[in-house]
């Protein structure tokens, strides 16, 4: 009797905050909705390229003139070449043909190198099948000899956890902006020291920024154990430029923290903020094409992905750690998240007082 | 120029008149008090003037600035200890004042020797570098005062600062408060206890629901119930109300009423056949001001 008079208040509790009960409902009916729309559809997408590079002259010599005729393969001139044109997005994988190789097919144990795309390394590997049967062209019966092996950029084995891991990054620093925002905003203003630093003559923005500062911290230190873990216990290699991993790094918490505010000024209660938070990061986590490759989602689910800032610094960390590609290649996701950081900042900054003030 | 200007102040939420039309000025170096009930309007008062909250419509200008159009220069001259603590209680005693004082541009020395000082006053120095969180009520609330007075304000808002404290400290910061007023620091207090106001106020308003129903010196506004006397018996049979005698509350056997002279009183009563069980005289409680005052129940 009285487990049901505790039910009974904690529900009418729940149910006493309009945003509390909006979101309860929002959320169950937008996981289901994302469920829908984030699972691969059949993947027959025909129009994906494969990019060759040869190192071998009698490759190049005598099977490169008739792949380049087939327009599934596109042929590159050299290793950076490809791995920009991978960077890109222009191929969904990238074939390295090593040295010797025409030798060694001869001998019937060959083996072609395939570096998947980064942001879609199931089509890749499903895909790189189909690598060996290009060079059975040449000769249909030795198709078999051919073997091919997944790789990363610097020839270490493939691992599905390199490639998640620059996605994951971002998200742990967008995730810990989000609840760290919830938890200190609202949290000020419950205990009251919110109305503390209210009353003093410091301008608000430094109230904001002072904010934003410190989640920024918060949330590359959260980044960088998620990155030190993965190079320690998974072998995870940064390719690109590590001081290019940690300013993106930066770049992807201070895209989310404006918005953070926004939110949780605007919320009075923390519990309520919380949720409002996850009502918006557990969503981006599925869209932003950390776990499942953008590509391969629904039309719609892949206009919705372009709403999260968590979407483009996947991309770009993806890029610089997992291809090793320079900043220049990012220009597109630099910028967005650059304007999603200062917009939303800037909005923030001018948004708080009103929102703060009863 | 005066300390506080409040004109025809009103703030609602919603539906609630929390402030309804209030107007008083208080001058400087006054300690003026806001006396009221349990949701009166007094914290909301504060909140207005402290640019906490907007007023709904009216005008309040504080240290001769508008607390809507130059928030900012309110703030430099206001310190606030409102019913929330406003100290971080994973910070120390010392770390809390030394990061709001730094916010009003003070020196690490000024910040340290007023610290010291009003610590010391407060006897609050020995635990400058404990952590707020092992404090107690009333040490928290110690600090909390000397959190808002490091940074020097010329015009101090105190919402009920001796709400939930014993005794010993109750007195301790009532001293503490009368010690600033004397120094000179224009100080705002709201409380419920007419006793505090008696103690410390020069001036006092009266709300209720939103409105002030009484403003003068403590000293005037006693006077008012002076010349009569409360008194509160319990009593078995047939009790016929003396002339000259005012109802305050009445029922079987129990009567409270408001009376000129307490004595002839008594010999009017004594003179009936009723057996008196129990009489007690004493001061008008806030309350009684109300029913007074409003002619109406009490809040
Ligand atoms: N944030 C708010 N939202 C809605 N109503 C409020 C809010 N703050 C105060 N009120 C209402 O305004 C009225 C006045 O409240 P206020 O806190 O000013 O009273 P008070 O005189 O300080 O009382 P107390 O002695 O209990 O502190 C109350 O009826 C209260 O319900
Ligand atoms: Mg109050």
């Amino acid at each position: 009797m009285n487990a049901l008079r505790i039910a009974w208040k904690d529900l009418k509790f729940l149910l006493r905050s309009r945003t509390m009960l909006v979101m309860s409902l929002l959320m169950p009916i937008l996981m289901m909705l994302m469920m829908g729309y984030i699972f691969p559809k059949d993947y027959s997408d025909t129009s994906v390229k494969m990019g060759f590079y040869s190192e071998d002259p009698l490759f190049s010599l005598v099977a490169i003139p008739k792949m380049a005729k087939s327009g599934k393969v596109v042929v590159y001139k050299s290793r950076k070449e490809m791995l920009d044109a991978l960077a890109k997005g222009q191929i969904a994988a990238a074939v390295v043909v090593p040295k010797g190789f025409m030798q060694n097919y001869t001998k019937g144990n060959a083996t072609l190198e395939v570096i998947p795309s980064p942001s879609n390394p199931q089509a890749a590997i499903m895909i790189s099948k189909m690598a060996a049967s290009f060079m059975g062209r040449e000769g249909k019966s030795e198709e078999k000899k051919v073997k091919v092996k997944l790789v990363g950029v610097g020839g270490e084995d493939f691992s599905y956890y390199q490639f998640m891991a620059p996605g994951m990054m971002a998200m742990i620093a967008i995730m810990s902006v989000a609840s760290g925002l919830a938890a200190s905003i609202t949290r000020e203003r419950e205990l009251g020291t919110l109305d503390g630093l209210m009353v003093t003559p410091i301008s608000r923005s430094s109230i904001v920024v002072g904010k934003i500062l410190a989640q920024t911290v918060r949330g590359v230190v959260q980044a960088l154990i998620v990155l030190g873990t993965s190079m320690l216990l998974f072998g995870v290699r940064v390719h690109g430029n590590i001081l290019e991993t940690l300013l993106l790094l930066i770049l992807s918490t201070f895209s989310f923290i404006g918005i953070g505010i926004i939110i949780t000024a605007g919320i009075k209660e923390q519990e309520t903020a919380q949720l409002t938070m996850m009502t918006i990061t557990f969503p981006m986590m599925f869209f932003s094409g950390v776990f499942f490759p953008i590509d391969q989602m629904p039309k719609i689910a892949q206009y919705i992905s372009k709403i999260f800032p968590l979407t483009y610094a996947a991309d770009a960390l993806r890029k610089n750690v997992v291809i090793g590609s320079s900043i220049d290649l990012m220009t597109f996701d630099i910028t967005v998240l650059l304007l999603f950081a200062l917009l939303t900042s800037v909005l923030a900054t001018i948004m708080f007082p009103k929102l703060v003030k009863e | 120029m005066k300390a506080i200007v409040v004109e025809n102040l009103k703030k609602y939420y919603g539906k609630v008149k929390a402030v309804d039309g209030i107007s008083f000025e208080v001058e400087w170096g006054e300690l003026f008090a806001l006396l009221g009930p349990n949701g009166a309007g007094k914290s909301t008062t504060i909140r207005v003037l402290t640019t906490l909250a907007s007023p709904t419509s009216g005008r309040a200008f504080v240290a001769g600035y508008d607390v809507v159009k130059e928030e900012r220069k309110v703030r430099k001259k206001i310190g606030l200890v409102s019913d929330k603590l406003i100290l971080y209680d994973r910070l120390t005693v010392l770390e809390n004042v030394f990061f709001f004082s730094k916010l009003y541009g003070l020196s690490d020395k000024e910040i340290y020797e007023r610290a010291e000082r009003l610590l010391k006053m407060l006897d609050m120095w020995e635990w400058k570098n404990m952590r707020v969180s092992k404090l107690s009520t009333g040490m928290k609330q110690k600090v909390n005062l000397v959190r808002a007075l490091v940074p020097k304000p010329d015009i101090l808002f105190l919402d009920e600062p001796t709400l939930g404290l014993d005794p010993h400290t109750t007195r301790k910061i009532r001293d503490f408060i009368k010690e600033l007023h004397q120094e000179g620091v224009t100080i705002i207090l709201t409380t419920h206890i007419l006793h505090e106001v008696e103690l410390l106020a020069t001036k006092v308003a009266i709300i209720n629901k939103g409105k002030i129903v009484a403003m003068d010196t403590p000293k005037s506004l006693k006077n008012l119930f002076k010349e009569k006397e409360i008194v509160q018996i319990e009593y078995e049979g047939d009790l016929k109300i003396p002339s000259g005698v005012k109802i305050l509350e009445s029922a079987e056997g129990y009567l409270k009423v408001e009376v000129e002279s307490l004595e002839k009183f008594l010999h009017d009563v004594t003179g009936q056949s009723v057996r008196i069980i129990n009489v007690k005289s004493f001061e008008p409680s806030l309350e009684d001001i109300f029913v007074k005052l409003t002619g109406g129940e009490a809040a």
